[in-house]
């Protein structure tokens, strides 16, 4: 217990590729699987005593992840192995998680790589599933422009994939 | 944190982390550097592209639709949305994947595509004529990676080789045909719908209104709302069948997982997404394109395994939506099915409905109902009374008649079910053995329990019988009723027969297996105390031993095995809890013919009665003489069957051991083990723990039986003989003329029935507990195995304790009668006492000889032969050491004839001496008596023993004896007499004493006067006498020469060499 109570009140500090260094509790790093494996492999005190950085991550996003992740700092911890089934069923996306996420699509980008890097998959799942949404509804063309997409189809391909899917057309 | 910041200002490169290093706290050098490291590599990325892996991510996310339009933006994304895995993941959530078939169907195509590059290949060799179409086949293409190949391709020019490899191509356009179609109809759908929806808002559709009233009324009428109105409107669906075994129909073709998705999809998607919009019951298309329960129900059986393979947001909503459709569609058939149910209306509506909901989910809710309100379980004439089987029978029993009549009744009520089963559901068996899960539970055990508990107060005998009986009367029950057949789950009714007997008697199972244990006990504990308490009784009139006869013994037990064999064979029901008074009142003296025709017409006994078999059974010599001398005191019940004749023949015969043991007794014993093991082994074919259980118990009723009839019968049998022997005292006995010596006459009866016993316990092991498998005779741990060799040893020990004290008292006998009978005149016709030896010593030794023991008779019988020798002494002539060669000298009185014995030695007194006939004949029936009754290396020692007493016995007579010349042939007689009788033993050794001593009988004959030299050399030649005597024994044998003081000196002289040394 008393081991767990000292965890508690560690704090770890984060440093951006821009040179910010945010301190958070260490469970609340803990978030974050990339840095719980790496507080694990390097011991307490090397990272106790000295920022981690994270040169994927900007200074904005870094406290965006971190806002999310003080948030969801009681979430039961994440298993790494139960993702085998990775077509398991969404879930709805949380009210908090929803107005988290209302970031223009550059910061909501951000934010997806920034949990892929961090390895925090709940936040990536509810960036995966904004995004989801995003194209949901959405005209190809539409979803090229959302996602910098070069169409390379000539029309009569596209005409083609259309037909063979009509199936799928919406009801 | 300070030591960080002062590092990170320090500058990149090797410097800054060296100087962090050396900041950083002892070991984290390592560490140190890693971060670092870490520090200095920069992202020059930074334009939010998401990467390929994040995509995949977010297409799991989408929508059907969303995602194949997703596919049109680029070709990369195509690649990803028509890759493979991300459908047959959706095929397989549905249960529709078959791995194996997807295989077998890859390896068709590419056998075929083989061929058709061979024959592309010859074609080219052989004209070339085609040599364009021929380069389209590319061997060793994967299939994976052809229908890419094929959408690259320009569609106008039909693709040459596909025909070869799939009908892909075709397949396609008739999707595409299908799709067409189907967007039009659905098109038709969805126009009227909504026309129907403002015509309901409008009141105008009388149809709908009554689907609503009907819905809440009578579940007919809700389903006849339910089927479509739209009817009339022009039905879209030309062909429904397809639609509703699209599911079924599906194939797992690897490379085409989309197309099979997609043909599901088409079909269903609509209905599914128009269903999760639904407000009502009322809205949902299907129940309108639908028109019967039968394809409504198929459908939302289809619906549901679709939604399997929705995974995009809101799915939740979408299968919570189907699931109170299906709920709501569900209860209308099950009410519909009620009704039929209370209509009895088995071949139409039960039928119907039960087969829709069996399409729908499996038809539960239905067979619950029918279980549930199932009239068996109020039916007056199943609900039977147990209390019928107590109180029809006497008191303290209990008849198992009226619940014989109950399971017959039962079984005739549920085969009647079953057919109904049949006829109204589409998977009988399951159906029909959850009925009989409800009948086990309300009705048998409801039956059962009270039985058991009111027998179980009543009497241990009642509840043991009452439990075993309807145990197998339910299993026979659960076995014969003929359920239907499964053909998916092909389980054996004989196993679901077990496991539900057991059901039902799980609860009583322990309490049964040891009250059957106690109730054996007891019985058998109340049979022996009864018989010793009768015995006691009997104590008091004299206990009257009794010589039986001793003929043909082994053919006596041997038969009398056979039939016992018989019996044990037996079931149990057929057996007679032993005779109790029958009709046949006849005397059991009539053994053989009473025996079979008892046997014959009992009636009870059902084994083959073969009269050739019986009719040797009975030693006609014997059993009149038996029953003579016995004056039957035989109880007077007469034998119904074989073996209780047999057995009262046997305990007639065996009369003089009743005080000790009885064989009936054992017998009885036996027979209750045997109707205690009958019961609870019906237990051990369920298997499992609980036949375990009863196997075990089995194996301890074995076990219980031996100790009582072991401990607590023949021991105490035994010791009580071997007490007799010992307080055996022949001078105590009156008259010695039976020819045996009575306890050990009795105790060798004994032996021979204890190894009856035996051979009867050993009979009983092998076919009671081997052959059924109970007991496993080559587990040496086995507990019944273990008894039954405790319980061989014992008897062996009583026997050889017995035998022990038998040879002793026939010693006793031997020599009592060797000192009561035998004549001094026997070996010493001419009774010419030696001067120096006097009467007083003889009977002075004789006393010494016989013991302290002796008794008054003993004094009695040796003085009067005392006073017999005076008389003699002193009417004899005392001077004249006669001869056999000195004819006619003075007589005296009393040995008148064997005088006249000596004068003319006729022919007819060569013979053995009475006395020796005597000892000869007492010592061979005793012997002869054991043969056959123990083994036979029981029986060696036991002879060998016998001889060498006798033997010694012998010796210790003969030095008692005075032995004239004349008197030696007589004694010579009597040697080869003893010499003859132990030849027949077949003991090598001891034959070896015994011709000694025939050697020894010739020095009396010897005239010692003429030839005291050659006399000399016999004494001394050791080699005569094989080792048996040594000289000095000869010479004190040679003592006993009547004139031994005249020729004494003679012999010493021959014997030392020496003329004269003391005289």
């Amino acid at each position: 217990m008393a081991e767990n109570d000292e965890r508690a009140l560690q704090r770890v500090s984060l440093q951006s590729n821009d040179g910010q260094v945010i301190t958070v509790d260490r469970v609340v790093a803990e978030r974050s699987l990339l840095i719980k494996n790496l507080i694990e492999d390097l011991g307490d005190e090397a990272v106790m005593n000295e920022a981690i950085p994270l040169p994927n991550v900007n200074e904005p996003v870094l406290r965006k992840v971190v806002e999310w992740c003080e948030h969801h700092r009681k979430d039961p911890p994440q298993t790494t192995e139960d993702e085998n089934d990775s077509r398991k069923k969404s879930t709805e996306i949380d009210e908090w998680d929803q107005k988290f996420m209302q970031v223009d699509q550059e910061m909501l980008f951000e934010i997806i790589l920034a949990a892929n890097y961090m390895d925090i998959k709940p936040l990536l799942d509810v960036g995966c599933k904004t995004v989801a949404n995003m194209i949901k509804g959405k005209s190809p063309e539409e979803i090229r422009k959302t996602f910098n997409i070069t169409n390379d189809f000539t029309p009569e391909e596209e005409e083609q994939i259309r037909r063979e899917n009509e199936w799928a057309e919406d009801r | 944190m300070s030591n960080f910041k002062r590092a990170s200002m320090a500058g990149a490169g090797s410097k800054s982390a060296s100087s962090s290093a050396a900041m950083a706290a002892g070991g984290n050098n390592k560490n140190g550097s890693i971060l670092n490291a870490l520090r200095a590599t920069t992202m020059i990325d930074s334009k939010p592209v998401l990467p390929a892996e994040i995509l995949v991510t977010i297409l799991d996310y989408l929508p059907v639709s969303d995602l194949l339009r997703f596919a049109r933006t680029s070709r990369r994304m195509r690649e990803m949305v028509y890759d493979d895995t991300r459908w047959v993941a959706r095929l397989r959530s549905m249960g529709v994947w078959d791995e194996a078939e997807a295989r077998r169907r890859f390896e068709e195509v590419m056998k075929r595509r083989r061929e058709a590059a061979e024959r592309a290949e010859r074609e080219r060799l052989a004209a070339a004529a085609a040599a364009g179409r021929g380069q389209h086949v590319i061997p060793g293409q994967t299939q994976h990676l052809f229908p890419v190949l094929q959408q690259q391709q320009p569609p106008p020019p039909p693709p040459v080789i596909t025909t070869t490899l799939f009908d892909a191509g075709e397949e396609e356009l008739r999707r595409k045909r299908i799709a067409e179609e189907q967007q039009k109809r659905e098109q038709a759908i969805r126009e009227a719908a909504q026309r129907r929806a403002v015509e309901e808002m409008e009141g105008l559709q009388d149809g709908f209104e009554t689907m609503k009233v009907g819905g809440a009324t009578s579940g007919g009428g809700a389903l006849g709302g339910l089927l479509p109105t739209a009817a009339q409107q022009k039905d879209p669906f030309s062909d429904p069948e397809a639609l509703l075994n699209v599911i079924k129909n599906a194939r797992s073709i690897r490379g085409h997982a989309r197309q099979e998705y997609g043909k599901i999809y088409g079909a269903l998607a609509p209905f599914y997404f128009d269903l999760a919009k639904a407000k009502s019951h009322t809205d949902p298309v299907v129940f309108r394109v639908f028109r019967d329960p039968e394809r409504q129900a198929q459908m939302l059986a289809n619906l549901r395994t679709f939604a399997k393979s929705d995974w995009a947001a809101g799915w939740r909503q979408r299968e919570e939506k189907l699931a109170t459709m299906a709920g709501i569609f569900e209860s209308a058939v099950l009410h519909e099915f009620e009704t039929g149910y209370e209509f009895w209306d088995v071949d139409g509506r039960m039928h119907k409905y039960a087969h829709v909901l069996d399409l729908l989910n499996g038809g539960t809710a239905a067979v619950e109902l029918f279980i549930q309100k199932h009239p068996i379980f109020s039916d007056k004439e199943v609900l039977a009374n147990p209390m019928d089987c107590v109180n029809q029978a006497l008191a303290d029993d209990v008849t198992l008649e009226p619940s014989r009549r109950f399971f017959e009744v039962l079984t005739a009520k549920v085969n009647e079910q079953a057919d109904i089963i049949q006829r109204v559901f589409p998977k009988p068996a399951e159906v029909f053995w959850l009925l009989m899960g409800k009948i086990r539970d309300d009705i048998l055990t409801d039956y059962v329990t009270p039985l058991f508990d009111e027998t179980h107060e009543r009497s241990l005998a009642a509840y043991v019988k009452a439990v075993s009986g309807l145990f197998e009367q339910t299993l026979q029950f659960f076995r014969t009723v003929n359920a239907p057949k499964d053909e998916k789950n092909p389980k054996e009714q004989g196993a679901l027969a077990k496991e539900f007997a057991l059901k039902v008697f799980e609860q009583h199972l322990d309490l049964y297996l040891a009250d059957e244990l106690d109730y054996f006990t007891q019985q058998a504990e109340a049979e022996v105390g009864e018989w010793e308490k009768k015995l006691s009784e009997q104590d008091a009139t004299a206990e009257s031993f009794y010589m039986g006869s001793f003929t043909n013994r082994q053919a006596d037990k041997k038969d009398f095995l056979t039939s016992f064999k018989k019996v044990v064979m037996m079931p149990v029901s057929v057996l007679p809890s032993l005779p109790l008074g029958s009709p046949f009142a006849s005397k059991p003296a009539v053994t053989p013919t009473t025996a079979t025709t008892a046997a014959a017409n009992g009636g009870e006994l059902q084994a083959p009665e073969n009269p050739e078999q019986s009719r040797p059974v009975s030693p006609s010599l014997a059993a009149p003489g038996i029953v003579d001398r016995t004056g039957s005191p035989l109880p007077d019940k007469a034998p119904t069957d074989e073996l209780a004749a047999k057995a009262a023949l046997m305990t007639s015969r065996l009369e003089g051991i009743k005080s000790l043991f009885s064989i009936e007794v054992a017998l009885s014993l036996v027979h209750n083990a045997k109707s205690s093991l009958g019961r609870a082994a019906v237990f051990i074919q369920l298997g499992g723990q609980a036949g375990g259980e009863a196997r075990e118990q089995c194996e301890a009723i074995f076990v219980a039986l031996l100790r009582i009839l072991g401990g607590r019968h023949i021991k105490p049998g035994f010791d009580k003989a071997v007490a007799h022997l010992s307080q055996y005292n022949p001078r105590e006995v009156s008259h010695h003329d039976k020819g045996g010596v009575a306890p050990l006459v009795t105790f060798i009866e004994l032996v021979n029935v204890g190894d009856l016993i035996s051979q009867m316990i050993d009979v009983f092991y092998e076919q009671q507990l081997t052959t059924p498998k109970i007991a496993d005779r080559n587990d040496f741990l086995d507990p019944a195995g273990l008894a039954k060799k405790k319980f061989e040893q014992m008897l062996d020990e009583s026997v050889a304790a017995g035998l022990n004290k038998g040879i002793d008292v026939l010693m006793d006998e031997v020599e009592y009668v060797c000192a009561t009978t035998q004549q001094p005149t026997d070996y010493n016709p001419t009774m010419t006492t030696d001067p120096f030896n006097d009467a007083a010593s003889i009977s002075g030794m004789s006393v010494t000889t016989e013991g302290t023991t002796g008794s008054s008779s003993n004094h009695h019988s040796s003085s009067s032969n005392n006073n017999n020798r005076k008389s003699r002494y002193k009417s004899g002539t005392p001077s004249i050491w006669s001869l056999p060669s000195l004819p006619g000298t003075p007589t005296t009185p009393g040995g008148g004839s064997s005088n006249s014995n000596t004068n003319s030695l006729g022919p007819q007194d060569i013979g053995p001496t009475p006395t020796a006939l005597r000892i000869r004949d007492l010592v061979a029936s005793h012997t002869s008596m054991l043969t056959g009754s123990t083994d036979k290396s029981m029986l060696d020692v036991f002879n060998g023993e016998v001889g060498l007493r006798l033997f010694a016995a012998v010796c210790k007579h003969l030095k008692r004896q005075r032995i004239s010349t004349e008197g030696a042939i007589k004694l010579i007689a009597d040697v080869n007499l003893y010499y003859e009788y132990i030849r027949t033993l077949k003991n090598n050794d001891l034959l070896a004493y015994f011709k000694a001593l025939r050697e020894l009988s010739q020095i009396y004959l010897i005239d010692a006067k003429h030839h005291a030299k050659e006399m000399a050399t016999i004494i001394a030649d050791n080699e005569r006498f094989s080792g048996v005597f040594r000289a000095e024994e000869v010479y004190e044998y040679a003592e006993r020469r009547a004139d031994w003081y005249s020729v004494r000196k003679e012999v010493e002289r021959a014997m030392y060499g020496l003329e004269c040394v003391v005289m």
